[in-house]
């Protein structure tokens, strides 16, 4: 299978502090990859350099072509404007901005695929209803739908079961496999190792550097996930410039 | 008898008339812009760039003396640089919006005052760039009505990055590059509205018809492109009303048209079907699904 | 011998404070009182003006630099009337000992609603009267000097009384059913009752008020009605509310009437002699056939 993904020795930080540490490896294209760690492993902070948020500290992430129009991202904390006069329908029409851009009309067509989309998800009845007046389920599963709709080749889903009853975790798990059987590359960061073992076939453990990588059940053993734990959270304000950093070898 | 209050002075005057004309123009163009204003959080915006454009206009006096193109110029280059500059920094820094606009809004003023005082003259330059709705001249007229129609083009074209832009600036942010064009183009029309309204109709009138017209439609729709056309219609209902009001009392024009929207927007967080008080206060009988 | 020289040392050393008096320090609040002043002053007074040409006296703000002028001066001539609201302050900031001279004293003033009008000087006969007070005043603090104040304010008395018989003879050649103008500025009620012109305004007398639309449209049937033949302009307020005024009723417009201030050198009325000839001849290129 061909790499989608490249992480070519790519390190993310903030304000010089690397969250995400010396990270090499590939993604094949049409994996369904669990991302896990400890809070403030630096889960986010990867994604976050996948989608070109967050520019590289050294290294860097190849993409094998795809540009920002073929991924769609979920953020952990959505800084979405609940109070903004928009309708559950419209909302979620706003994924298909690939395929409109500014000025495309939403025809029949349009409008068929945002019914499929709200189906899919449970939403059917809910077209004119204000976002403001939905529950932290309903939100999530709309932005699923808006997911749904942006159709996207690689799909990064950052700790999407948060805070959300375990029904609408179920059905939208079914929704990530079937997104998974249509040959999309899909990253889920997550922290529940049950769902993890159950649903997802690679595994990515990761603590600020990669602890193990590869099929879960190999990654997954108590003493990979001891190492991820003993990571510690804060940044160390006395740490030395770090020495495998091509830059300060050249200084 | 009520015909002749509302009808005659606007057949019988031809400055009335005008007046009529800016007001529509001023609220097909301004209205809108209201909206997302208030949608940003913004709506403060109006006042700080009635100051910031002073350096501007005090440059264009200090090299054309009391000519109002070169202080117009001066004025919308100097609002361009402050919104645009405050826009630039608050995208790639964590400083917010409002923040970000404030502080180059005062540094302007404080630049602008020193200028002025520099040249050691008193005439107060802001007074002089700022009309009066009752003096619609051709040229101002035309002003207006250009600026109406480029502000409704470029919304047009602007208008679903904006919207996405105001409710999840991330996503479009991923998505997208347009992100940041529409931003910068959206605080040039804001800017360009508020230029052109003070030349033509003074700071209480190009900002309270932004302003007002947006609060009262909050009231009246969940939905923006609704609250879009209640602004508009409400800017123009106020307009009107208070032109009238402004004839047949000695109230000044400008202040008559802002206190009926004044009235307006009371009415509405009383009796507006979206969030109104006495809604909230006599719900009816809940329904039963 | 050498007695001798020491005689005419100390002599001139004595006759030194003699000359270092020569020069009384006046301030005037603003450009039309500072020409009297220099007039009758010669150059036996230094004069400094606070509001200076083209300046606005009725809104001015004295700054740090003006609180100078006046500790140092001996006299300050102000209107009074009203004029200079922001004079008080000034002189207790500035600690000054300077004394103050009203210029308009034993002017009747005419009313504007329940305040004094303070334009007096307007009309020639009241510029005497300034004059005269002004003359009084130097003398009273500079008494070696009183002949030649008496006598500068003599010539200057005589050229005021040309003046006066030249605006007469310019106003009788003016039809009287065409002797009646607008201007934006109530400042020449002095004029209209000295000379039999009718001035009307559309703004109060100060450059702040703004109109109601009802105030236009009752002086707009008024020119319709009495046939007012001209317009004219303020060289600091809003000409577009005139000039509109001025295309609704077919009223020419007739130039700019300079009123509160003298302009800089190179403008039409650099003294107050040349502002009155400027004025008297606008009106009549305006109003005569």
């Amino acid at each position: 299978m061909s790499a989608q993904l490249q992480f070519r020795d790519v390190t993310l930080g903030y304000d010089r502090h690397p969250a995400v540490h010396h990270l090499a490896g590939d993604v094949a294209a049409g994996a369904l990859l669990a991302v896990v760690g400890p809070n403030g492993a630096g889960k986010s902070t990867l994604f976050r350099g996948l989608v070109g948020i967050l520019k590289p500290l050294s290294g860097s992430i190849s993409l094998g072509g795809l540009d920002a129009r073929d991924i769609a991202y979920l953020p952990q904390t959505a800084d979405i404007d609940r109070g903004f006069p928009i309708t559950v329908f419209d909302f979620v029409g706003t994924g298909l901005w690939r395929a409109t851009g500014l000025f495309g009309g939403i025809g029949n067509a349009e409008r068929k695929k945002i019914a499929a989309a709200l189906a899919a998800v449970g939403l059917t009845g809910f077209e004119n209803r204000a976002i403001g007046t939905l529950s932290g389920g309903q939100m999530q599963r709309l932005l699923f739908a808006r997911l749904m709709l942006q159709d996207a080749r690689l799909i990064l889903l950052d700790e999407p079961f948060n805070a959300i009853d375990s029904r609408t975790s179920a059905d939208l798990l079914l929704l990530v496999k079937r997104w998974h059987a249509e040959g999309r590359t899909i990253l889920v960061a997550l922290h529940d190792l049950e769902t993890v073992r159950a649903h997802f076939p690679e595994t990515l453990l990761f603590a600020r550097g990669p602890v193990a990588w590869g099929p879960t059940e190999e990654v997954l053993t108590p003493d990979n996930l001891l190492v991820a734990m003993r990571m510690c959270e804060a940044f160390d304000d006395s740490a030395a410039a770090c020495v495998a950093d091509p830059q300060s070898r050249a200084a | 008898m009520l015909t002749a209050a509302l009808i005659t002075p606007f057949t019988d005057f031809e400055f009335m008339r005008r007046a009529l004309a800016a007001v529509i123009a001023l609220s097909l163009g301004g209205a809108p812009i209201g909206v997302f204003l208030m949608l940003r959080r913004m709506s403060l915006v109006g006042d700080a760039m009635a100051h910031a454009i002073l350096p501007g206009a005090a440059i264009g006096f200090l090299l054309y003396g009391l000519n109002l193109l070169a202080m117009i110029l001066g004025g919308l280059t100097a609002g361009f640089l402050v919104a645009i500059l405050a826009g630039v920094v608050s995208r790639s820094t964590g400083l917010k919006e409002d923040a970000s606009l404030a502080t180059f809004y005062l540094a302007s003023l404080a630049l602008g005052v020193t200028i002025v005082s520099v040249k050691g003259t008193n005439i107060d330059l802001l007074h002089v760039l700022f009309g009066n709705i009752l003096a619609m001249d051709d040229q101002t007229l035309l002003t207006v009505a250009c600026n109406a129609t480029i502000t409704l083009i470029v919304l047009a074209v602007i208008y679903r990055p904006l919207v996405i832009e105001s409710v999840d600036p991330l996503f479009l942010r991923t998505v997208s590059r347009a992100g940041t064009p529409t931003h910068l183009a959206f605080l040039a029309l804001v800017v360009i509205n508020l230029v052109s309204g003070f030349q033509a109709l003074g700071t209480l009138l190009a900002v309270g018809l932004m302003i007002l017209p947006a609060g009262i439609a909050k009231f009246w729709s969940r939905d923006i492109s609704g609250m879009i056309c209640a602004a508009v219609v409400s800017a123009i209902i106020s307009g009107y009303a208070g032109l009238v009001l402004s004839f047949q009392t000695r109230i000044p024009s400008g202040p008559a048209i802002i206190l009926v929207a004044a009235l307006l927007y009371i009415g509405s967080v009383l009796f507006g079907s979206v969030g109104g008080v006495v809604r909230q206060l006599f719900p009816g009988r809940h329904l039963e699904a | 011998m050498r007695g001798m020289w020491l005689i005419v040392f100390v002599a001139a050393l004595s006759a030194n404070p003699v000359c270092a008096q020569d020069r009384i320090n006046v301030v005037a609040s603003f450009s039309i009182l500072g020409d009297f002043v220099k007039n009758v002053g010669g150059d036996r007074a230094n004069v400094t003006t606070l509001v200076g040409p083209n300046g606005d006296v009725h809104v001015y703000t004295p700054s740090p630099s003006d609180a100078k002028k006046n500790a140092d001066a001996k006299i300050l001539v102000v209107n009074g009337l009203g004029l200079e609201g922001w004079l008080p302050r000034l002189v207790q900031a500035a600690g000054s000992k300077a004394a103050i001279v009203t210029a308009s004293n034993g002017i009747a003033p005419l009313k504007v609603g329940s305040e004094a009008d303070p334009h007096a000087w307007q009309s020639v006969p009241n510029a005497k009267i300034y004059v005269a007070n002004i003359r009084d005043a130097l003398v009273a603090a500079d008494p070696p000097d009183a002949a030649m104040f008496r006598a500068n304010a003599a010539r200057y008395l005589g050229e005021l009384d040309a003046l006066d018989a030249e605006v007469r003879a310019a106003i009788a050649k003016i039809p009287p059913e065409r002797r009646k103008v607008i201007t934006t500025h109530k400042a020449f009620a002095y004029f209209a009752a000295a000379y039999g012109i009718a001035f009307l305004a559309p703004v109060g007398v100060s450059t702040e008020t703004e109109p109601s639309a009802r105030d236009i449209a009752a002086l707009i049937q008024r020119i319709k009605a009495d046939k007012i033949p001209a317009v004219f302009l303020e060289n600091l307020s809003d000409d577009r509310l005139v000039g509109r005024i001025a295309a609704e009723t077919g009223a020419k417009s007739g130039g700019t009437l300079y009123s509160d201030s003298l302009t800089g050198e190179n403008g039409p009325a650099p003294t107050y002699i040349a502002l009155v000839r400027h004025n008297i001849k606008a009106l009549t290129s305006a109003l005569g056939n």
